[in-house]
């Protein structure tokens, strides 16, 4: 399923649930828990995400009586969700190149998972098993990953070069600022 | 277990919904994504980065998906700030959006007053196993702020190379003013 309520600005929602092999919750939990974090994770290598998570959910919540007889989730389900930079496709190849291994050893615990050597059929599990997105919200739905660290990385360098400057005379602060800036 | 990147803080919410809840959550995700001031209100909590409502009527498996007694409406925001400042702000800013959202889900006590609003999404969370965050250094407000700079500094170097010295200098203070909050 993809389609416009996946979209806000250029950014995409994605939404996996995968079903768990029985018996594999905990190893499959315990492989993420385990995962390095910042630059180090898997998923520092696949670009233009912004956000994304891997969360084991072993069984729906009850909420009482009111709601009938308790239910189950015949498996529990593995949640990938992602927040990323322009269309579903190019972006499942992005994470199956990028994620490399890791996509095998993760989605391997998860039930007729084909293995990320086969393209096609790696895009075409996880698309059978996206979910449509309600409703998206993005603050800043139209900047890629690459406009956000760059406008961060500019804005500290102006702070930097607005100290810097403090009483500089007009000849000297033009130059400074054109050296700085100019590129 | 990481529900937390940084500066970012990953909520995971999934709630069974009353039989009547998929009509009106329909028309309300329909509102979201066609009246501008639905989502207007959410800008105001100036620190959600991406939040999406997805709902579930089958939970994808090999075949046509798991069909359970209800549907169920999963929650995910990527935020900064601590967990209780999040659902605070979304109980006293947007508490009518709460109601009309997981007001169609089971055991919802409404958003007022806060600490039973609480209990209930601490009781329906479920903690990520693995967080991503490509800033993790940066709030929101900050990508924004960073935007607004870029943007007022790109104005500026367009004709900043012609000015006199002068006339630079006074330009540069008046960009500096302007931008001020932004840095």
């Amino acid at each position: 399923m993809s389609g416009g309520n996946n979209v806000s600005g250029q950014a995409y929602a994605l939404t996996v649930l995968t079903p768990i092999i029985d018996g594999h919750e905990t190893q499959l939990a315990q492989y993420l828990n385990g995962l390095q974090s910042g630059e180090q994770s898997p998923l520092a290598a696949v670009p233009g995400t912004h956000f994304a998570r891997w969360v084991v959910i072993d069984d729906v919540i009850y909420e009482g009586p009111d709601q009938g007889e308790r239910e189950h989730l015949q498996h529990s389900r593995l949640l990938f969700t992602s927040n990323f930079d322009g269309k579903l496709d190019p972006y499942l190849d992005a994470l199956r190149t990028g994620l490399g291994e890791s996509a095998d050893a993760i989605w391997g615990h998860c039930i007729g998972y084909p293995r990320g050597d086969d393209a096609d059929a790696f895009a075409k599990y996880l698309r059978h098993h996206q979910v449509g997105t309600s409703l998206f919200f993005a603050s800043y739905g139209d900047r890629t990953v690459q406009d956000v660290k760059r406008s961060l990385a500019l804005r500290s360098k102006v702070v930097e070069f607005a100290l810097r400057a403090q009483g500089l005379p007009a000849a000297e602060l033009k130059a400074a600022f054109l050296q700085e800036f100019s590129s | 277990m990481a529900n937390v990147e940084g500066k970012a803080t990953a909520i995971t919410v999934l709630t069974p919904v009353k039989r009547e809840g998929p009509l009106v959550l329909w028309a309300v995700f329909w509102a979201g994504r066609h009246i501008k001031e639905t989502l207007k209100k959410l800008e105001q909590l100036s620190f959600i980065h991406y939040a999406r409502w997805t709902v579930i009527d089958r939970f994808p498996d090999e075949g046509e998906g798991e069909e359970l007694g209800h549907e169920y409406l999963l929650f995910e925001s990527n935020f900064n700030g601590t967990w209780d400042q999040y659902i605070d702000a979304f109980s006293e800013v947007v508490p009518l959006r709460m109601k009309a959202i997981w007001g169609t889900s089971y055991g919802f006590p409404g958003p007022l007053p806060v600490e039973p609003f609480k209990a209930y999404i601490r009781r329906n969370e479920y903690v990520a196993n693995h967080y991503w965050s490509a800033y993790p250094g940066s709030a929101t407000t900050e990508i924004i702020s960073a935007e607004h700079v870029e943007a007022a500094l790109n104005e500026f170097r367009h004709h900043a190379a012609e000015l006199e010295p002068e006339a630079f200098k006074i330009a540069y203070e008046s960009l500096m003013t302007t931008i001020q909050h932004d840095l």
